[in-house]
């Protein structure tokens, strides 16, 4: 029994256009609020609403198009697109904020804030859980029958794809902290958050080269390719993540600096 | 001048282009280095994916402290170049010695008579390193008397 073989009609027969359908309402909805406050006369950057969509648009392929390889390469890349890649996009969009500003005062809005500011969501956000959570997810997966198990269960298998995208948005939301909520982190945890999962992803990823996750049988060459791609693609969104933690970095810097030098001008 | 910044940010740099042309040039290009050596015990692979990782976030961290030192005219050039070479070259020493000795995660080339290729490797890492030094005692020399009278900026 092969994990990715039947993975297409069986699982995905129900997972696929549920996501898709998903991605394509999330895009939408995220362009008529831009538009929204676009047309009141608000700015809202062309550059997030492109990053927005943009990971809208990988999510749906994730689950739309075969991806080249055989099923283990194949497999990966739809996790590094679906569960990485489109998250960190989406994340950089800044939905939270732009759903706030979407709406118009009232109840509706007072629910996303309360959602939003709750102590629940406060430590579902925090960079050490969001890490537990993607990460231990992604070891479960791959280092226990789970895998194996989900290839025999639509609802499994349905289950996991959806644990792997929203593990992969919370950990990249949790790590960027662009939103509002309820309290913000400082650099040192997100900067660890960033660490520990990069170095579980990467020794995961480099296991798996060798030992196949239990109950499986691929094939040496795809287990390899598989776990390569896994690693570097890894590696790209780890980056992609440290690059939009360093820019607030530099920014916040620079506007302290410019306040200190107005401070000593004025003195 | 922020002379021991400037050292360490362009120490960061210099360790993580020297893990990337590692990982370009002898595991890609060449294909002499192994991905995954099964003779890796796991404390190996741990420190591996730990010490890659950081090597991720310090070529980023690297950079960006770079431009804030450049951007606020603090940057200490002779110190920056210093940092880089001893960077680059205690990285190199490091993967010599520890990982493809001490954790055994691979080798440099799997052929019979790898000594030779072991002391080009770390020659080549001591040889950065001493070049890093001499730099860095330049630097010292030329520097070494503007910083104690607080032209220390910054912070």
């Amino acid at each position: 029994m092969t994990p990715g073989h039947d993975h297409h009609a069986g699982g995905l027969a129900v997972a696929a256009p549920a996501a898709v359908c998903l991605a394509v309402l999330l895009a939408a909805g995220y362009v008529v609020a831009a538009h929204r406050l676009r047309r009141r006369g608000d700015a809202w950057p062309w550059a997030w609403q492109a990053s927005f969509v943009a990971g809208a648009a990988l999510l749906a392929a994730a689950f739309a198009v075969r991806m080249p390889g055989q099923p283990f390469t194949a497999h990966m890349g739809q996790h590094l697109l679906a569960g990485m890649l489109a998250p960190v996009l989406l994340v950089a969009g800044r939905p939270l904020t732009l759903t706030l500003r979407a709406l118009r005062p009232g109840r509706a809005r007072r629910a996303v804030l309360a959602v939003a500011h709750s102590r629940p969501a406060g430590w579902l956000v925090a960079p050490a859980v969001a890490v537990v959570l993607d990460m231990g997810g992604l070891w479960l997966l791959y280092r226990t029958p789970l895998l194996a198990a989900a290839d025999q269960h639509a609802w499994l298998h349905a289950a996991v794809h959806l644990h792997v995208v929203a593990a992969g948005t919370l950990y990249a939301f949790a790590v960027c902290q662009l939103d509002p909520v309820r309290r913000r982190w400082s650099l040192p945890w997100r900067a660890g958050a960033l660490l520990a999962g990069g170095a579980a992803h990467a020794v995961l990823a480099k296991s798996l080269y060798g030992t196949p996750p239990p109950g499986t049988s691929f094939a040496p060459a795809d287990l390899q390719a598989g776990s390569q791609v896994m690693y570097y693609g890894g590696d790209a969104v780890e980056l992609l993540l440290a690059v939009i933690v360093a820019a607030q970095w530099y920014a916040a810097t620079g506007r302290a600096h410019r306040r200190r030098v107005a401070a000593a001008a004025a003195h | 001048m922020e002379r021991g910044r400037s050292m360490a940010a362009a120490a960061l740099i210099g360790v993580a282009v020297m893990a990337a042309v590692d990982e370009i040039v002898f595991h890609q290009l060449l294909g002499w280095h192994h991905f995954f050596d099964r003779s890796t015990p796991a404390v190996g692979l741990l420190s591996d994916g730990l010490l890659h990782t950081a090597e991720l976030l310090g070529l980023v961290a690297g950079f960006v402290l770079w431009a804030d030192l450049r951007r606020r005219g603090t940057l200490s050039a002779a110190h920056a170049w210093a940092g880089l070479l001893l960077g680059a070259g205690g990285f190199q020493l490091f993967d010599g010695l520890i990982n493809h000795k001490v954790f055994r995660l691979h080798q440099i080339r799997y052929v019979p008579d790898l000594l030779l290729y072991d002391l080009a490797w770390n020659g080549a890492a001591l040889a950065l390193l001493a070049a890093g030094a001499v730099l860095a005692a330049r630097a010292r020399r030329r520097t070494g008397a503007a910083g104690r009278d607080g032209t220390e900026t910054g912070r």
